[in-house]
């Protein structure tokens, strides 16, 4: 009941919005204080869109904000009509997630011009999770991720940097583009070696990234398990790095029993994640492609 | 009657003894003493048979009424010297096992106590086995949770890196903050100051005209 109340108020709250911005449009209301009327049209939108969020008509409280934020941008109000379009952003989420994109990109473009990576980057990651969840289109997730890693690197906050470059990795990988997951991943692990709080992280990346060259060829892998006890000793202590040695003997003898052993036992003392059974399955894909039809 | 059968319990009693004494003693033996201890015993065995025997004869001249009990114990006596004989035969196999034991230090004396102390042992090993799987168990079930532990340490180590990272930024726009708001402030007392210089000029420039216009009157009305 309060809720289409509210609703009829926020309709009522918009057409008197609207009249306000058409009659400042004509030359009188222009010259006797038109911005004062647009300063009031603007406000009257943002409280009819809050009123849709609450009657929880989402589509209806973006597009009150995505015209607030038009008439922020019409007076020059560069931050108030950066935050409108966030605000758009978020009620769209919920409903149309492309109309969300949309505003967050004009947000961010108004952003970057104002010199706010920062904030311009966390909008990217917003994106890139819509794409991810919603709209389920991995490049152009990945291309956002890298985008705001990028900002974050700019910005010198490597440990967001370090999250997003993690997600564009384990994407990447997904969709077989192995060299550049590779790079990433090494990438990230040399920064967090060094690092008192994030080395015992280290040790999760590279074996992310042996994993990657283990299925693209089982010498690269070997070379660069070797690099990585070299450059950090207490990778060759954990115990990915056995199972990974186990791993290679079992490829080596083409032996798919003793592979599927080897994850079993890994797998029942600490679960593998996702991304990972998908990569220790193509790998023993590979083995099953090399044995031959001895099934 | 009753008498008899009494006198032949006895004899049956104290034979009997004898017997399991020899039998007893018999392992413990080699030798010359040994056979001879072998052949009093099986002359013994036959007394006690005759013995039953003749108590058998007994009971059937009782009558019939009261010959329950008689019989009952008459098959007692009967099992004993079975017993007897089977133990018998058994010590005297068990030659070669007491000599061993002897030879080996052990005071086992019967290989029927042998079977008892091997099945202890399997009891006893088994139980072991059973609780070196159970604490094996729980070793795993421990060193999965140290794992899940570390994994948990990671991720909010990672946490606190991040957020200790957006801490500085902060503390750094603050400052920023800080030092732009007292340039304002010094801008905004320098425009007060000249404002108020603006005023005091308006007001000394609005004093001299006023001033002038006055003398203007003042010698014209002079000049009249």
């Amino acid at each position: 009941m309060d809720n289409s109340g509210k609703e009829k108020e926020a309709m009522q709250l918009m057409a008197e919005a609207d009249k306000k911005v058409k009659s400042s449009g004509s030359f009188l209301g222009g010259m006797f204080g038109g911005n004062h009327k647009v300063e009031d049209a603007c406000e009257m939108y943002a409280r009819a869109a809050n009123m849709f969020k609450m009657a929880k008509n989402w589509s209806a409280a973006g597009s009150a904000f995505c015209q607030a934020a038009r008439l922020h941008m019409q007076m020059q109000n560069k931050l108030d009509s950066a935050t409108s379009f966030v605000d758009a952003g978020n009620a769209y989420k919920k409903a149309d997630p492309q109309e969300a994109i949309n505003c967050l990109n004009a947000a961010i473009d108004i952003y970057t011009d104002m010199g706010r990576f920062t904030i311009a980057a966390k909008h990217h990651m917003t994106i890139a999770e819509i794409y991810e969840s919603e709209l389920v289109d991995i490049e152009k997730a990945i291309a956002h991720y890298e985008q705001a890693a990028d900002y974050y690197k700019g910005e010198e906050s490597n440990s967001s940097a370090n999250k997003c470059l993690l997600k564009v990795g384990s994407y990447s990988a997904q969709l077989e583009q192995y060299p550049k997951a590779i790079e990433i991943f090494e990438q990230v692990a040399t920064s967090t070696m060094d690092n008192p709080l994030l080395k015992y992280n280290a040790k999760e990346y590279f074996w992310k990234a042996a994993l990657c060259h283990f299925i693209v060829d089982e010498l690269n892998a070997k070379l660069a398990i070797e690099k990585y006890e070299g450059m950090f000793p207490a990778f060759s202590d954990s115990r990915e790095c056995k199972l990974l040695k186990k791993l290679l003997e079992a490829h080596e003898e083409q032996n798919n029993e003793a592979f599927t052993e080897a994850v079993k036992e890994f797998d029942s003392i600490s679960r593998l994640d996702q991304w990972q059974t998908t990569m220790l399955l193509r790998i023993k894909k590979t083995i099953q492609g090399d044995g031959g039809d001895l099934k | 009657m009753s008498s008899d059968f009494e006198a032949y319990e006895q004899d049956f009693g104290t034979l009997t003894a004898e017997i399991t004494n020899k039998i007893g003693r018999i392992p413990k033996l080699a030798g010359e003493e040994k056979t001879q201890l072998v052949l009093n015993v099986d002359k013994q065995l036959e007394e006690v048979r005759e013995l039953l025997e003749q108590m058998d004869l007994e009971i059937r001249e009782i009558p019939i009424q009261s010959r329950g009990m008689y019989n009952s114990r008459l098959k007692s006596y009967k099992q004993e010297m079975e017993k007897l004989e089977k133990d018998f035969k058994r010590s005297r196999i068990a030659y070669s096992d007491e000599v061993r034991n002897e030879l080996l230090g052990d005071d086992a004396s019967s290989s029927e106590s042998q079977l008892i102390k091997l099945r202890e042992e399997r009891a006893h090993l088994l139980d072991n086995t059973e609780r070196l799987e159970r604490s094996s168990r729980r070793l795993e079930a421990g060193y999965q949770i140290a794992v899940e532990t570390e994994q948990v340490g990671q991720e909010i180590l990672s946490n606190l890196h991040s957020d200790r990272e957006k801490i500085q930024r902060s503390r750094d726009r603050l400052r920023e903050t800080d030092a732009n708001l007292g340039k304002s402030s010094r801008i905004l007392t320098g425009m007060l100051r000249r404002i108020i210089q603006n005023r005091i000029l308006v007001f000394i420039l609005g004093a001299i005209l006023f001033l002038t216009i006055v003398l203007a009157i003042y010698f014209n009305l002079r000049g009249h």
